[in-house]
C-alpha cells in the first residue's frame, strides 16, 4: 500500500492535512522544502513487513489528547477509550522520575484476540499487519477481551460488540496519520514499517516499565524509553484493584453445567438412570444453554461460535456441550422408548449412548475451563481451574444425585407411572462421594488463594488482595459455609435442601473466580472512573 | 420499525447499531467518524485558556458536532488540548442555563426576560439609594470577550454608577499585572510564544505547563536536531512539566524569592550582568545589589532546600545564556507575595538585559481565555487602555472619548475581588453581581464567601450553566450564552487577539453576555448615552479601537476581519520594550529590593502540613464546563490527595484510602488518597477543581497586599482517614451544592474574617 502524504507534502504545502503532521518548529509559515519528516512512513510496504505504533516516552507530556482524539474519531462512547494513557513512577522525593505511557492495540504477530475469536471475527491484514476487528461478524462473548494481554478489545454494550484500534485504517489508506498520531502535540506518537521475522527474533523494543511483557503476544509497538529510568519505575495504579464484571449468566452456566453433567454421572453410575430422571437432567441442560447465549451481546448469533472450532476453545466448549446436549436427549429418549416398550432398543445403544453423553459432558467441562486458561488473566490460568470446574461437578452431582433416588421413587409412589420399568438395579446413593468432592474442592480453593497470595506475579497477588478486600472476604466464607452445610443436610438425610446449598456454594465461588481475576493490563491512571 | 421491534432486535443482537458507528470522508479534514463530518467549519478561538489555540467547529444543523485545531494558526499549529478536542459537547447538555430565574417565596421559578431585567435594575436601584451606590459590587470574568468586558465597565461605573468591580482575573493574574506595573510602570507581558523557540534557557518558576497550557510544550521541543536548549523547571512538587525539565528544582513552598535574588547576586558576582543596559535602562541597580549581596547560595540553599550547586549552576545558565526566558503562572501570582515575587523576576530579566530580545522575556503565562483582554478593556484595577485612575491626563482622555463630563470618571479603583466579599460579610456591600465565575469553588475561605453571598440583600448570577455551587444562592439566575455562541475577541497571554466566532444559536432563552449588558442599559435608561448606536459586539470592538488607539494595547491598528483573516494578530508585535524604553516617569525600568518572607500559615504541631493546590489536565476550573463532558469527566471523576510515602508510613495510611483534609478553617472529607513520591515529605496535594471535595472550604484567605491575589498555594492542614460518617455514597456529576435552600442569613456575623 502506498501512503502518498510524503509527496503530498512536498507538492501541495499549503494542503491543511500534510502540514497536520509536520513536526519542525520553522512550521509557520511552512516553505515547502521545510516539510521535513512525516508521521506515516512514506515509503510502501515490502514483503514481510507491517505498521506498527512507536510510543516515544520521553516526549509524552501526559496531555491525553490521543485520547480524546480516538474517541472523537471513532465516536466511541465516553467510558470506553481505544486507546489510553497510564502513569509510571519511580524514585524517591526530589529524585523522583514519572512517565506516561499512551497505547491503542499494538497489532501483535501472535495475537490472542484472534487465536481465541470463536467467530473469526478478528483478521490479521495481509498487507498492513493491522488487527482488523468486524463489528458484523463479532457475536459479543468478549473472550478477545480475556485474551488480550494489553485489555485492548472493549466490549460496547450499546452494541453488544467488542470494538479496538484498527491504527485508523481508513485514515492510513488516504495517506492520513491515525487521529492519536494527528493529536498528539509532541509528536510522540508515529507509525513505522516493521520487519515481521526480524521482530519476532528481538522484540526487546516493546517492552516498557508498566507494560506486559511484549512476548506474550509479541507486541509490534515500539516504545523509546527513557535513558536510565526504567529500573524503578512502578505503575501508579498497582494499588487500584477493582472487582472484574461478574457475568453473572456464566456464573449461572458454568455451575448448572457442572450440576447437569455431575447428576448425569452420578445416575448413571448409581443407575438412577429411568426416563424420568434423565427427562429433569436434560430439561436442565436445556435451560442452562440457554442461560449461556445470554453472556453473548448478539444472543440472536450464538450459532456463530461453533465456527472456528479448529482453533478456540470457546468453539469447542460449544460444541462439545451442544453433542452432550444431543447425547443426553438422545439417550432419554431411547431411555423413554425402551421403557414404554414402543420400539425394540438393542442394549449396546443405550449402552454406548450412558458413555458417550457423560464423556461429551465432562469434556465441554474440561473444554469450559480451557476456556479460562489464558495468560491475560493470570489468576485463571492456573490448574486450579479444570480442577474445581471437575470438582464442583462432583460436588453437585453427588449433593444432588440423592434427590435422584426420590424421581426414581416417583415411579413407585405414583400409581400413574408404573408402566415405566423401574431401574432394576437402583440402589441408594452413598453419601461419601459428596464429602470427599467437598473436602477436595474446599482443599483445591485454599490451596489456589494461598498460591495467589505469595505469588511472584502481582496479577496473582492483587486477586488475592481483592478476595481479602471487605466486599469480597464475606462471599468467599459463606461459599464454604454452604458447602459445610450440604455435607451436614446430606448427612442429616435432608438432600432437597442440600443441593441447593452446595449449589449456592459453588455460585459463591464461581462469583468471586470471575469478579476477582486482575487481568494483564497496561499502567492507567490513578484516578479513574471504574471502567475506564 | 416499531420501536418495540428495534428494542427486540437490539437486545438479541440483529441490529448493532451500525447506522451510528460509520464512518466517512470530511472534506478538508479526511476520514472519520460520520456523526464528526459538518455541514461547515466555522473557524474561531478555543474558550479555556490563554494559551488561545485557534480551532475549527464544526457545526451541522445547528448543533456542533466537532472541533479541530486550526492547522495556520501560529498558536497550536493545528494541536489542541484534551479539552479543546471535546469542547464541542460543552454546548448541548443538561448544566446549560436556559432561562431567567427569579427566586419567588425561597424558590428560583422561571420569569421571562422582562421580568428579570426589571426586577433586577428595580433591586438594585433601591439597594443603592438606601445604601449608597457602592453597596453593590460586580465580579466579572476572563471568560467574556473583550467587547463584553469593555461594554461591561462602563455599565457598572457609568450606570450603576459603582466602583466596586473587580475580575475573578484577581484570582488568577493580578500578581503578574501589578509586577509588571512595579517594574516596567505598566501591565503587559513582554514576550511571546516564539521566544521559547529561541531562548537557550527556559526557566519556569512555578508553571505546570503541561498539565495547564498542554499546547505550549511543543514550543519547548526537546527532539534531536532541534536547538539545544535547557529547560529548568522551579516547582515543589514533581509535576508533569518536572518531568519534561533538564534540571528540576524541587524548592522548598515561597523558596522562590529566595533562589531568584540568589541568581541575580550569583550573576553580579560573576559578571554576568549588562551593565550597559542596566546603566540606560534601569533605575536602582547601586541598592539591588547591596541588597542581593546577603542571598548567597549557602544561605538560600537551607531557604530553598536546593543544593548551593544547584542555585549556582541555574544561575550560571541564566547568566551565559544568549536568550534566557522565565515563564511564570500561579506558583508565583496565587501569593501574598505574589507581586513583588514578579518584581523580583523582573530584575533577573533587566539585570541581564534578558528582556526585548527575541528569545528574552520574563513571562507571565496567563489564566483564562480572555484574561489579557478584560485587564486591557476593564474597568477594574486601571481606566480602559492601561490608563490609570490617578492620572488626570488619562481621565480627560476617556472623557473626551466617551463625551462625558471628566467628573464621572473615579480618581481611585474600587475594591478588589477579596475586599468585595469582605464588605459584603461587613454589610457594606448589599447587592452582587457574578458574570460567568463560580465563587462557591474558587474563592478562598469558603465560610467567609458563603457569608458573604448569604448576607446580601440581592445577588444576582450571570452564567451559561445552572444550577452551579454560586447560581444556588442566587436571587436572580440571568442565562447567558457561551464560547461558540457569541461574537467578538479573545486576547491571549502572548498579547495575540484572536477572533471568537458564533457557530451556534444559545440554548433556550440564553442570550449573550453583550445582549444582556445592553438590554440592562436600556431598562436604566442609560443606552444612549453609554451605547450610542451600538446594536453588535463590533460596535464596542469600534470604539474600543478609538479607546486604545496610540495606547500600549492599540487595537486601532487591526480590524476584526484583519484578525480573522491573519489568525490572531499580537499588538505590540513579538516582543515589547525592544528599545529600552519602558512607561515610566523617566522611561526606566525599576529594580526593586524584593524581600523573601515565610508564608503566612506555616505548619505546626496540630496541622502539620503544607496544602498545596492545582489543577489537572483533563479539567477546566470549577468543573461548570468539564464536568459536562462525560469523557473528560470519566477520565478524572475525582479529586485525590498526594502524600509523601514517607507521611503516609507515619500516619498508617495505604493507597486509596478516602482521607480528610483539616485546616483552621474547615475540612474536606472523601478525598482518595495518592501516596507518591512527586510530593515532598511534609506537603500534600490536591487538586481544586472539585466542589464535592472543595479545597477552597480548608484554604487561607490570606491576600497579597499590592494584587490582592489569594495565597492559594500554602496553608497548614492535617490529614486524617475519613470516618465512614463522612464518606459519600456516590459521586455524581453535578454535586448538590453545599446547601440546598441558602436563606438568607442577614442578622449573623462573621466568625472566620
Amino acid at each position: 500500500m502506498s501512503l502518498p502524504l510524503h509527496e503530498l507534502a512536498h507538492n501541495d504545502s499549503t494542503n491543511a492535512i500534510v502540514r497536520l503532521t509536520e513536526n519542525g518548529i520553522e512550521f509557520f509559515p511552512a516553505p515547502a522544502a521545510e516539510v521535513k519528516t512525516s508521521l506515516i512512513p512514506a515509503r510502501p510496504l515490502g514483503p514481510g513487513e507491517q505498521y506498527r505504533f512507536h510510543f516515544d516516552m520521553t516526549r509524552c507530556i501526559g496531555c491525553r489528547s490521543c485520547e480524546v482524539a480516538c474517541n472523537e474519531q471513532n465516536n466511541t462512547p465516553p467510558d470506553l477509550r481505544w486507546r489510553r494513557i497510564g502513569e509510571i513512577e519511580g524514585g524517591t522525593y526530589p529524585n523522583t522520575d514519572r512517565f506516561y505511557l499512551s497505547m491503542g492495540c499494538n497489532h501483535c504477530l501472535s495475537a490472542e484476540c484472534i487465536k481465541g475469536c470463536p467467530v473469526d471475527a478478528y483478521t490479521k491484514d495481509s498487507i498492513t499487519g493491522i488487527v482488523l476487528h468486524s463489528a458484523d461478524a463479532c457475536i459479543g462473548c468478549q473472550y478477545c477481551v480475556w485474551n488480550c494481554p494489553y485489555s485492548v478489545p472493549q466490549f460496547n454494550p450499546e452494541r453488544g460488540v467488542v470494538g479496538k484500534c484498527d491504527m485508523c485504517h481508513g485514515r492510513l489508506t488516504d495517506g492520513l496519520e491515525p487521529a492519536c498520531v494527528n493529536a498528539c502535540p509532541e509528536a510522540a506518537i508515529e507509525i513505522e514499517i516493521v520487519d515481521q521475522l526480524e521482530w519476532r527474533s528481538d522484540y526487546a523494543a516493546g517492552n516498557a516499565p508498566g507494560m506486559p511483557n511484549a512476548g506474550v503476544t509479541i507486541s509490534t509497538t515500539r516504545i523509546t524509553l527513557p535513558e536510565g529510568a526504567q529500573a524503578s519505575l512502578e505503575r501508579v495504579d498497582i494499588e487500584t484493584l477493582r472487582p472484574e464484571h461478574p457475568h453473572w449468566s456464566l456464573v449461572w452456566m458454568t455451575s448448572l453445567i457442572q450440576l447437569s453433567a455431575g447428576t448425569l454421572v452420578a445416575a448413571l453410575l448409581s443407575h438412577h438412570d429411568g426416563p424420568i430422571t434423565l427427562t429433569l437432567i436434560l430439561a436442565l441442560t436445556a435451560f442452562t444453554l440457554n442461560i449461556s447465549v445470554l453472556h453473548l451481546g448478539r444472543p440472536a448469533y450464538a450459532w456463530r461460535a461453533l465456527k472456528m472450532w479448529r482453533r478456540s476453545w470457546l468453539s469447542r466448549e460449544v460444541l462439545l456441550f451442544g453433542l452432550f446436549f444431543g447425547a443426553l436427549a438422545t439417550l432419554t429418549a431411547a431411555t423413554w422408548i425402551d421403557s414404554l416398550h414402543l420400539l425394540p432398543i438393542a442394549p449396546i445403544v443405550l449402552l454406548f449412548l450412558k458413555v458417550c453423553a457423560p464423556v461429551f459432558g465432562i469434556a465441554g467441562i474440561l473444554a469450559s475451563a480451557y476456556i479460562y486458561l489464558v495468560p491475560a488473566r493470570p489468576a485463571w490460568n492456573m490448574l486450579h481451574t479444570p480442577i474445581d470446574f471437575l470438582l464442583s461437578s462432583g460436588v453437585l452431582g453427588s449433593a444432588a444425585a440423592p434427590l435422584l433416588l426420590r424421581a426414581t421413587n416417583l415411579q413407585r409412589v405414583i400409581p400413574q407411572l408404573h408402566f415405566i420399568a423401574p431401574s432394576l438395579t437402583a440402589r441408594s446413593f452413598p453419601l461419601w462421594p459428596l464429602v470427599l468432592c467437598s473436602v477436595l474442592w474446599m482443599l483445591n480453593h485454599i490451596t489456589r488463594a494461598i498460591r495467589l497470595h505469595h505469588s511472584e506475579t502481582y496479577e496473582h497477588r492483587a486477586a488475592a488482595s481483592l478476595l481479602n478486600t471487605d466486599s469480597l472476604r464475606g462471599t468467599f466464607l459463606v461459599g464454604f459455609a454452604f458447602i459445610g452445610i450440604a455435607i451436614m443436610l446430606s448427612l442429616a438425610g435432608m438432600p432437597l435442601l442440600a443441593l441447593p446449598a452446595a449449589l449456592a456454594g459453588v455460585l459463591s465461588a464461581r462469583y468471586l473466580f470471575f469478579v476477582s481475576v486482575v487481568p494483564l493490563n497496561m499502567a492507567l491512571t490513578f484516578v479513574r472512573s471504574v471502567h475506564a | 420499525m416499531s420501536p418495540l421491534l428495534t428494542q427486540f432486535k437490539r437486545l438479541v443482537g440483529i441490529d448493532i447499531r451500525s447506522e451510528k458507528y460509520t464512518y466517512a470522508k470530511d472534506a478538508t479534514f479526511g476520514y472519520t467518524a460520520t456523526s464528526r463530518v459538518p455541514d461547515k467549519w466555522v473557524k474561531t478561538t478555543c474558550g479555556y485558556c490563554s494559551v488561545g489555540c485557534g480551532m475549527l467547529l464544526g457545526v451541522k444543523d445547528n448543533k456542533a458536532v466537532a472541533v479541530r485545531g486550526n492547522p495556520d494558526h501560529p498558536v497550536n499549529r493545528g494541536k489542541l488540548c484534551p479539552k479543546g478536542l471535546s469542547e464541542h459537547h460543552i454546548l448541548e447538555n443538561p448544566g446549560r442555563s436556559k432561562q431567567p430565574l427569579l427566586r419567588k417565596d425561597g424558590v428560583l421559578t422561571p420569569v421571562s426576560w422582562d421580568e428579570a431585567l426589571d426586577t433586577m435594575v428595580e433591586r438594585f436601584r433601591d439597594i443603592q439609594s438606601r445604601h449608597g451606590n457602592e453597596s453593590l459590587g460586580v465580579v466579572g470574568t476572563g471568560q467574556l470577550l473583550t467587547e463584553e468586558f469593555y461594554t461591561l465597565g462602563k455599565l457598572v461605573q457609568l450606570g450603576l454608577r459603582t466602583r466596586n468591580h473587580d475580575g475573578n482575573t484577581t484570582l488568577c493574574m493580578a500578581s503578574a499585572v501589578s509586577g509588571y506595573k512595579l517594574s516596567f510602570g505598566s501591565d503587559g507581558p513582554p514576550g511571546s510564544y516564539a521566544d521559547m523557540e529561541q531562548a537557550d534557557l527556559i526557566l519556569l518558576i512555578g508553571a505546570n505547563i503541561a498539565d495547564n497550557h498542554p499546547i505550549l510544550c511543543h514550543r519547548v521541543d526537546r527532539s534531536p536536531g532541534t536547538k539545544p536548549r535547557k529547560l529548568v523547571v522551579v516547582d515543589p512538587r514533581v509535576t508533569k512539566t518536572a518531568m519534561m525539565a533538564d534540571i528540576h528544582l524541587a524548592i522548598k513552598p515561597r523558596g522562590d524569592i529566595a533562589l531568584i535574588n540568589s541568581i541575580a547576586h550569583i550573576l553580579i558576582r560573576e559578571g554576568l550582568i549588562d551593565t550597559e543596559y542596566i546603566a540606560q535602562h534601569t533605575n536602582g541597580f547601586a541598592e539591588f545589589a547591596e541588597f542581593v549581596s546577603t542571598f548567597t547560595p549557602a544561605h538560600v540553599s537551607a531557604v530553598t532546600g536546593l543544593t548551593e550547586a544547584q542555585i549556582i549552576e541555574t544561575a550560571l545558565l541564566y547568566g551565559r545564556a544568549k536568550a534566557a526566558f522565565i515563564g511564570w503562572t500561579m506558583g508565583v501570582n496565587h501569593s501574598t507575595q505574589g507581586a513583588v515575587t514578579v518584581a523580583a523576576i523582573n530584575n533577573l530579566a533587566l539585570i541581564t538585559g534578558n528582556i526585548g530580545r527575541t528569545g528574552a522575556a520574563p513571562f507571565s503565562i496567563t489564566g483564562q481565555c480572555n484574561a489579557m483582554g478584560t485587564r486591557e478593556s476593564g474597568f477594574t484595577s486601571s481606566l480602559p487602555g492601561y490608563r490609570k485612575f490617578d492620572n488626570p491626563q488619562d481621565r480627560e482622555d476617556l472623557a473626551r472619548i466617551w463625551n462625558i463630563p471628566v467628573d464621572r470618571i473615579p480618581t481611585a479603583r474600587g475594591l478588589a475581588y477579596p475586599d468585595i466579599i469582605e464588605a459584603a460579610v461587613q454589610g457594606r456591600i448589599k447587592a452582587l453581581w457574578f458574570i460567568a465565575t463560580n465563587p462557591a469553588v474558587s474563592f478562598p475561605n469558603y465560610k467567609l464567601l458563603e457569608q458573604a453571598l448569604r448576607s446580601v440583600e440581592f445577588l444576582v448570577v450571570q452564567d451559561g450553566f445552572h444550577p452551579t455551587p454560586t447560581s444556588e444562592f442566587a436571587d436572580l439566575v440571568l442565562p447567558a450564552a457561551i464560547w461558540g455562541e457569541k461574537e467578538g475577541t479573545y486576547t491571549n497571554s502572548e498579547r495575540r487577539v484572536s477572533k471568537a466566532n458564533p457557530a451556534v444559536r444559545p440554548p433556550g432563552e440564553a442570550r449573550p453576555d453583550f445582549d444582556i449588558f445592553l438590554a440592562l442599559a436600556e431598562k436604566m435608561g442609560v443606552r444612549d448615552e453609554l451605547y450610542p448606536n451600538w446594536k453588535t459586539p463590533g460596535d464596542a470592538y469600534q470604539e474600543w479601537q478609538r479607546v486604545s488607539a496610540g495606547r500600549m494595547c492599540d487595537y486601532s491598528k487591526f480590524s476584526w476581519q484583519q484578525i480573522d483573516d491573519a489568525n490572531g494578530i499580537q499588538w505590540g508585535g513579538e516582543s515589547l520594550y525592544r528599545d529600552g524604553v519602558f512607561p515610566t516617569a523617566d522611561g526606566r525600568a525599576k529594580l526593586h529590593l524584593v524581600p523573601c518572607e515565610p508564608f503566612v500559615e506555616q505548619p505546626d504541631a496540630e496541622y502539620d502540613f503544607i496544602l498545596n493546590t492545582g489543577r489537572t489536565v483533563e479539567h477546566w476550573h470549577t468543573r461548570t464546563k468539564t464536568a459536562e463532558v462525560e469523557l473528560l469527566d470519566n477520565m478524572v471523576p475525582n479529586a485525590w490527595l498526594e502524600i509523601n510515602p514517607a507521611d503516609a508510613a507515619r500516619l498508617d495510611l495505604k493507597p486509596h484510602d478516602r482521607v480528610t483534609v483539616h485546616s483552621r478553617r474547615g475540612a474536606v472529607a472523601d478525598l482518595e488518597l495518592r501516596i507518591t513520591g512527586i510530593v515532598a515529605p511534609g506537603q500534600v496535594f490536591m487538586p481544586f477543581h472539585f466542589a464535592e471535595t472543595n479545597s477552597n472550604i480548608v484554604t487561607l484567605g490570606a491576600f497579597d497586599p499590592i494584587s490582592r491575589e489569594p495565597n492559594f498555594k500554602q496553608c497548614a492542614v492535617r490529614i486524617e482517614r475519613t470516618p465512614m460518617r463522612d464518606r459519600r455514597k456516590q459521586i455524581s456529576r453535578r454535586p448538590a451544592p453545599p446547601n440546598l435552600n441558602p436563606h438568607k442569613l442577614h442578622a449573623s456575623s462573621p466568625k472566620n474574617l
